[in-house]
């Protein structure tokens, strides 16, 4: 098993690693951007005392940098309401943003690579206009890409503020208007709670542990994401610990049509990261599981292209390119995937 | 394969080309091997370029683990390459320091941070320090360590480029300088090996005394000039490559270090001017 991961899984056991060991593992953690949360996590189990000397400062700076990160979201935030609440837009925060507002254990030592937020459908229009005015840019020009995003995407297409780097996603929906799936905009925004002494709102909590199963397992690729991983580990946790969380869990899946992603999110949490999932939950989401063929190559494919291989082994391609595969089948219909995959080929060629 | 200590990082490089290797020894001498192999912070490789560059024009790239930051180089440039690769190494990783784009040196064990700006002349007046009886601690980082406000030294090779290679082979017939690379995209280049005891006394830390910061004019007397602290503050806050990045240490860092230094702006012309100049400067009351 990779090092990265058995440190993640149980981070006391860094205790007994060899200098080449400390090395390899530090490679993967700088290869998966995990620094920052490997630090955090080793001082809550006490053990960053442990480290070699360099690893120790080498994963301290990383912690620094995703604090700055962090101050950058949260001021990404507070520009986005100043342009949005004068309009009466509401912002529901989604992901990373969410979990550092929220302040929990998750978003230590997190990166971020953009701020996601969710606005009503109905005041999208509103929004757009508003964000325009105070000075974000949309960052593709490209005619398809622009269609592509707004007769068949969950978001807008990707912004950005013309003085700052982060890139923001303004999301309507959680997953795309083309998928297999298609959560209720309305049901979320329903169970979403005010975060206190601020102007958004948050997932309730199954919800947020959904939305990030969805992310990983009906709309995102999978291979390398191992922070999206960490990420439901870590949420299942916490989140579980309160209470009734884990009984309203399934219900709310099933609700939302997410079952699928989320029976994916415990099975392989479970295997990869030894999350405590209760028995009986897992037992009761072998409903939502898949057929048994399409269930054994998931279990072929996804623990390979999710532990950490790259830089210290080869990187399994021919499991993340059938997962790739996948992850756009689950995003449009043949027809329009067979159109999109032949456009980006010709854009690719031309290139 | 081999592992060198540079400072407080250790590098191990992998590369078929063996004239890089003859310079990395030539240039970081009792630090290459000195470590244990097994435990390295950065993993980087300069590797020959395509296949059809092999024949015609060779070039030269640098990779890390993951990522292959700079377009590649004339495969005579290698040695460039490899110390760019590593200070983009450094300032994209070494945020457990306030990383200053300064030199820096020692005397009677306090340092002088000489921050650099356009035309300022740093590494030129870093290597003339160098050869006369300064330690060199760093010429392109000053690596201040925010908890302790102690100069952590970076001992690296010095590149200077264009007319500063005539200028300091003139200034000291020992200046230990390696091949000139022609035509790089920041002209020619040459390096100036850093010294027996600056590589060897590598992990001492040493409290910053003077900040002075360089202007070279051509034909000008030497003149050094008190700079108020808030103007010092600025400047140097400006001159940290992450000084935003550390947020709230960054902020006290230089404001201690500032308070704790004289603060100097200083102009020149000529280099034996402005040495003597700085060998003159106050030693801080113990």
């Amino acid at each position: 098993m990779s090092l990265l991961l058995q440190a993640l899984r149980r981070p006391g056991t860094v205790r007994d690693l060899s200098l080449s060991a400390w090395d390899r593992l530090l490679r993967e953690v700088h290869a998966h951007r995990l620094g920052g949360r490997l630090s955090c996590l080793l001082e809550r189990h006490g053990v960053e005392a442990d480290c070699p000397a360099l690893v120790g400062h080498d994963l301290d700076a990383q912690r620094c940098f995703a604090r700055y990160k962090q101050s950058q979201v949260r001021l990404e935030l507070r520009k986005l309401n100043k342009a949005l609440a004068p309009v009466g837009v509401p912002m529901l925060l989604l992901k990373g943003a969410a979990y550092a507002l929220a302040d929990l254990e998750v978003a230590r030592g997190r990166d971020f690579a953009d701020v996601d937020i969710m606005v009503p459908r109905t005041q999208l229009e509103t929004a757009e206009t508003a964000l325009e005015r105070g000075g974000w840019l949309s960052e593709t020009r490209d005619r398809y890409d622009q269609r592509y995003y707004r007769r068949w995407m969950h978001e807008l297409p990707p912004l950005h503020h013309r003085t700052r780097l982060l890139e923001v996603d303004v999301h309507h929906a959680l997953l795309p208007l083309t998928g297999r799936v298609r959560p209720d905009p309305e049901l979320l925004w329903a169970a979403s709670r005010p975060l206190p002494d601020s102007p958004y709102r948050v997932l309730c909590p199954e919800d947020m542990l959904l939305h990030s199963a969805a992310q990983l397992f009906q709309d995102g690729e999978i291979a390398g994401d191992l922070s999206g991983l960490l990420d439901l580990h870590q949420l299942m946790q916490e989140l579980g610990d309160e209470a009734g969380f884990w009984d309203r869990l399934l219900p709310r899946a099933e609700q939302l049509e997410l079952g699928r992603p989320l029976y994916y999110a415990l099975r392989y949490c479970r295997r990869l990261l030894d999350t405590p999932v209760p028995n009986e939950v897992m037992r009761a989401a072998e409903a939502f599981a898949p057929g048994q063929l399409n269930g054994r190559l998931m279990d072929l494919l996804v623990p390979r292209v999710l532990e950490p291989r790259y830089p210290t082994r080869r990187p399994a391609h021919i499991s993340a390119w059938l997962l790739y595969l996948r992850s756009h089948w689950l995003r449009m219909p043949p027809g329009l995937l067979a159109l999109h995959l032949l456009r980006k080929g010709l854009r690719r060629g031309s290139h | 394969m081999l592992t060198y200590r540079v400072g407080p990082f250790s590098v191990r490089l992998r590369t078929p080309l063996h004239d890089l290797i003859q310079l990395v020894r030539w240039c970081y001498g009792t630090n290459v091997d000195a470590e244990p192999r097994d435990l390295a912070l950065f993993n980087v490789a300069v590797e020959k370029g395509s296949l059809s560059r092999r024949l015609f024009a060779p070039q030269a790239v640098f990779r890390t683990d993951s990522e292959t930051p700079f377009q590649p180089f004339p495969r005579d440039h290698a040695f460039a390459l490899l110390e760019w690769g590593l200070n983009w190494c450094i300032a994209t990783r070494a945020h457990q320091y306030l990383m200053l784009h300064s030199a820096a040196l020692e005397r009677d064990g306090h340092a002088l941070i000489l921050p650099a700006i356009p035309g300022s002349g740093k590494s030129t007046l870093a290597a003339a320090l160098a050869l006369s009886g300064w330690r060199l601690l760093s010429d392109e980082f000053g690596l201040l360590d925010w908890k302790t406000g102690l100069l952590q030294p970076v001992p690296r090779a010095i590149p200077l480029k264009n007319d500063s290679i005539e200028i300091i082979r003139r200034f000291s017939p020992q200046a230990d300088l390696g091949p000139v690379f022609p035509r790089t995209r920041k002209g020619d280049v040459a390096h100036l090996r850093p010294d027996k005891q600056a590589l060897s006394r590598d992990m001492e830390t040493v409290r910053p005394a003077w900040i002075v910061f360089p202007r070279y004019r051509a034909g000008s007397s030497v003149r050094l000039t008190p700079l108020p602290r808030h103007l010092a503050f600025v400047r140097l806050s400006q001159n940290a490559f992450n000084y935003r990045l550390i947020g709230v240490a960054g902020f006290a860092a230089v404001e201690h270090v500032v308070d704790t230094c004289s603060c100097w702006s200083a102009e020149y012309g000529g280099l034996d001017s402005i040495l003597s100049a700085l060998d003159r400067l106050p030693s801080p009351a113990p």
